[in-house]
């Protein structure tokens, strides 16, 4: 009884951590992908706001915080607030399952950096991706209005077809590893990482990151030349906030974090950081993770709703399959 | 010439008894009667020698004391002669046929002939207003119509009590504007049944639309089944309002009307009213307008290349452009003195001269401009995104460039060489080497490549001009000495003569002699045409603009049909239409 009531407390303490520590991350998060995107368009980026605009995330959280809060006539009150919710709960619940290193020791009490290793947690992390969809969606319905609705649905035939693609992608490290739980894959790869014989799944999993989180070539459901501002057109205040913060960071993050640990050896790396090198060396892995899809955000123009499903189906499933087979052979040559 | 003769055409006449050869000052034009119209107008469109194929511009002059009133001009062009022709007609109780069987640009242009003077056309599928709304009760073009409007609505003041003693001059008349109704009508009427399960506004104030167009999307999911545009948001009436004041005041109106090149509309237009007083402008001058126009030539398909891209999702190109566009407005403000609407432009010359430096701030942007515009090909032209965006999508026969009147980069994108620049040089185009860029394909990457090479060829010229203006330092920038071209600030100054001829040209206007003048220049967005009808007084009787960016417009709805609303912004974005140009 005892031990259960204390691995609760510590299961909250870490989760109410985690939940914190996210919200910080995705706000500075804004301030990483506007100062990029400045310098990639030659120009300063937030700059006036504290020290190179570094207080910038905290004054818009205060702004869209503060703004008035417009709920539309004619809106399905009920799913409208949902939706946002929706999209924004199930990004942060992936963390659950997502491990940052590997359990340390301070001070004789061990502390393991990840709020759970479950089993299954592969599934869960898609299974949580696969609910945010639903707040997008809702959104576009809920809002009685034409662009949301147009948005909504398109980001619905998107995903459709990234989710299976994602999922066949994934079987290569599973089959590898022998396990779903995330810190078994990493701790699979202590010799090579996945990224050798899975490098079409990698393929096929940066696509569908780009796609689930709505980033360029595949943002057709904000597309804002089109559709003003795609799904969440009829929000504001932190109800709109919520949108690409969940989307455009938190989902980003997490998805990259767990490409990285799938196929990129997780905080596995040389130990040249001392005791901290496992975080050192995820962060690392993860950063540059997700600048690469700032990166790809900041160049490309989009491609049509059409034609990304095309490639979702045509291309990126088929290369999935393919991956497995390729794995299937090397695990069979290698053991 | 540019111009048909009598020659070419006198073999119609025995086939047509009515038709008349006449010359009013510069504009030969051809006269003939209502009833052998459209047979005429058919001969010469089909007959293998004259193929008058190309719908240039339709519009109508009201003549209140001639019976029958209204005079519809029409002009066309012959690819293969390549000659204009100006075909004038009388319309008899106030009705003239519909062209639109002949050449699909005239559905528009009479749209808007109906809208401004109420003239009906028999045979047009869909006669109904162009720029203002449906119930709009007034004819505004006509010349019973008074410049200020007529101020019929009472519209009360909010913050005015009865009894009170009034705050400031509050008319309590205004004129007509237009009800929520009036709206829902107007859209009623554009698209007149629902064919599919939505209609999708766009507009009049959308990101994707460039300005303030109204565009009906009529959806059966996202394949848009029906389209139509409701323009008038930007009608503010120029060519109403040019009937009213002298030549040079008309200079400004016309950098408000596309606003992103107005040198290129100054000049056309002070080309225009040069040639119908007969004023010959220094050489200087023709060689700064030359290097002027194709500055803004870059710059505006630099705006276009941004914002197009921009409208596609690559928002990073779009700084890269304005990061040029600066440094040309920059060069753009230090000749001219102001960066958008420059108004730089002097009837007989220019209103500056080019201040000390500015040719070496132009060469150095000749210098530093093909690196750049090698970035953004490097960005976007063998882009996978950017090709499966464009290649194929809004293709544009060669044929329908005729039948719609496009003009500009969209027409040469389908193949046709038209270019004002080659076949009525003004200025000194005749005199700089230079290469028309022509597409194969028409569709928008077509476009796309180009308005790029455009802008390579643009500078091209601007490197000629440099070369000569550097050897004519000191010459005189603006013919002066003329009669009808206003002195410079500094004579008046210095002396009396001067003084004198300022106040007359500005009181009562350049008197320009009674006759007519068509012409135009090369817009980056098209034909831009100039059509001024003067009467001897110092202010045109009527001044029509043939706006390329309108007839390029009219193509939107044909080719968005069966395609999805994605597609809608590459379209437009590709036809590059601009709204002040458009609306008038």
């Amino acid at each position: 009884m005892k031990e259960l009531i204390l691995t609760s407390l510590a299961i909250g303490v870490k989760s109410v951590i985690f939940i914190i520590g996210m919200f910080l991350l995705a706000a500075y998060l804004t301030w990483i992908e506007r100062k990029f995107a400045g310098h990639i368009q030659q120009r300063p980026g937030p700059l006036h706001v504290g020290w190179h605009g570094l207080l910038q995330p905290i004054a818009d959280a205060l702004k869209v915080l503060t703004k008035e809060d417009i709920v539309p006539e004619g809106v399905d009150r009920f799913l409208f607030y949902l939706a946002s919710l929706l999209a924004f709960v199930p990004a942060i619940m992936i963390l659950a399952v997502v491990p940052f290193g590997e359990p340390i020791n301070i001070f004789g009490v061990e502390i393991k950096p990840y709020i759970t290793d479950l089993n299954v947690g592969l599934i869960l992390a898609l299974a949580f991706g696969s609910i945010s969809i639903y707040g997008v969606i809702f959104a576009g319905w809920a809002s009685n209005s034409k662009y949301p609705m147009i948005g909504g649905l398109r980001k619905a035939a998107v995903l459709i077809g990234y989710e299976v693609a994602l999922g066949f992608a994934m079987v290569g490290p599973i089959m590898q590893a022998g396990t779903l739980s995330l810190k078994g894959i990493v701790e699979a790869q202590q010799g090579l990482w996945f990224i050798i014989p899975n490098i079409l799944g990698f393929v096929v999993v940066l696509f569908a990151i780009l796609a689930e989180t709505g980033r360029t070539p595949f943002d057709v459901q904000e597309a804002e030349a089109e559709l003003v501002s795609g799904y969440n057109t009829e929000y504001s205040a932190m109800k709109f906030g919520l949108f690409p913060l969940a989307e455009w960071y938190i989902a980003t993050f997490v998805l990259s974090a767990i490409a990285v640990i799938l196929f990129f050896g997780g905080w596995n790396g040389p130990h040249i950081f001392g005791p901290l090198s496992p975080f050192i060396w995820f962060l690392l892995k993860l950063g540059m993770m997700f600048m690469f899809f700032l990166w790809v955000h900041w160049t490309l123009p989009r491609y049509r709703v059409d034609q990304i499903t095309e490639i979702a189906w045509k291309v990126m499933l088929p290369l999935s399959i393919l991956n497995i087979l390729i794995v299937a052979i090397w695990i069979m040559i290698f053991g | 010439m540019l111009w048909i003769e009598w020659e070419s055409i006198a073999f119609l006449e025995k086939k047509f008894p009515s038709l008349r050869y006449k010359k009013n000052k510069e504009l030969p034009f051809i006269e003939i009667s209502k009833e052998e119209l459209i047979p005429f107008l058919k001969e010469i469109k089909e007959n293998p020698e004259l193929k008058f194929k190309m719908f240039i511009d339709f519009t109508i002059v009201d003549y209140p004391l001639h019976s029958p009133r209204f005079q519809g001009v029409y002009f066309l062009y012959s690819p293969i002669l390549k000659k204009r022709i100006c075909i004038k007609t009388w319309a008899e109780d106030d009705k003239l046929p519909s062209l639109t069987k002949l050449w699909k640009g005239a559905k528009w242009a009479e749209r808007e002939a109906y809208d401004m003077f109420g003239v009906t056309f028999e045979g047009h599928d869909n006669l109904v207003r162009m720029f203002m709304w449906e119930g709009y009760p007034y004819y505004p073009l006509r010349k019973d119509f008074p410049k200020e409007g007529i101020k019929d609505t009472y519209l009360p003041s909010l913050n005015e009590r009865p009894g009170e003693f009034p705050s400031h001059d509050y008319e309590e008349y205004h004129t007509a504007l237009p009800t929520l109704e009036d709206l829902e009508k107007t859209e009623k009427s554009r698209i007149p049944k629902k064919q599919a399960q939505i209609v999708l506004n766009w507009g009049p104030l959308h990101p994707g639309t460039h300005g303030t167009i109204w565009f009906l999307f009529d959806l059966d999911g996202e394949v848009v089944k029906n389209c139509d545009i409701i323009l008038g948001q930007l009608h503010r009436g120029i060519e109403k309002l040019s009937e009213d004041i002298t030549y040079t005041q008309i200079i400004p109106y016309t950098d408000r009307m596309d606003y992103i090149s107005a040198i290129c509309s100054n000049v056309a237009y002070v080309n225009a009213v040069e040639k119908l007083l007969d004023v010959e402008p220094p050489e200087k001058a023709k060689w700064i307008r030359t290097m002027m126009c194709e500055l803004q030539r870059i710059n505006s398909h630099l705006l276009w290349l941004g914002t197009y891209a921009l409208d596609l999702g690559a928002l990073t190109i779009f700084l890269y452009t304005f990061r040029e566009r600066e440094k040309l407005m920059d060069i753009i403000e230090g000749i001219a003195g102001i960066r958008l609407n420059s108004s730089y432009m002097r009837i007989g010359g220019i209103r500056l001269d080019l201040p000390e430096g500015a040719l070496d701030v132009i060469k150095h942007f000749i210098k530093d401009f093909p690196s750049k515009l090698n970035e953004y090909e490097t960005i976007l032209t063998k882009n996978r995104v950017w090709i499966k965006r464009n290649v194929g999508v809004g293709i544009i026969k060669e044929e329908d460039v005729y039948s719609y009147g496009l003009t500009g980069a969209v027409a040469r994108a389908s193949g046709v060489a038209y270019d004002i620049r080659m076949i009525q040089p003004t200025d000194k185009y005749d005199e700089v080497d230079f290469e028309i860029p022509l597409g194969t394909v028409g569709d928008a990457y077509d476009r796309y490549l180009v308005r790029m090479e455009e802008m390579k060829q643009s500078l091209k010229i601007v490197q000629q001009c440099v070369e000569k203006l550097e050897k004519m330092k000191d010459d005189k920038y603006i013919a002066t000495e003329n009669p009808y071209v206003l002195p410079t600030l500094q004579e008046t100054f210095v002396s009396i003569e001067a003084m004198v001829k300022d106040f007359n040209l500005r009181i009562y206007g350049e008197q320009a002699p009674e006759g007519e003048i068509y012409l135009s220049g090369e817009n980056p967005r098209g034909e831009l045409g100039y059509y001024i009808v003067s009467k001897g007084d110092g202010k045109p009787y009527r001044l029509r603009i043939r706006s390329g960016a309108f007839y390029n417009l009219q193509i939107f709805p044909e080719l968005i049909k069966g395609r999805t609303i994605a597609d809608a912004v590459v379209i437009l974005g590709s036809l590059d239409p601009v709204v002040g140009e458009t609306d008038r």
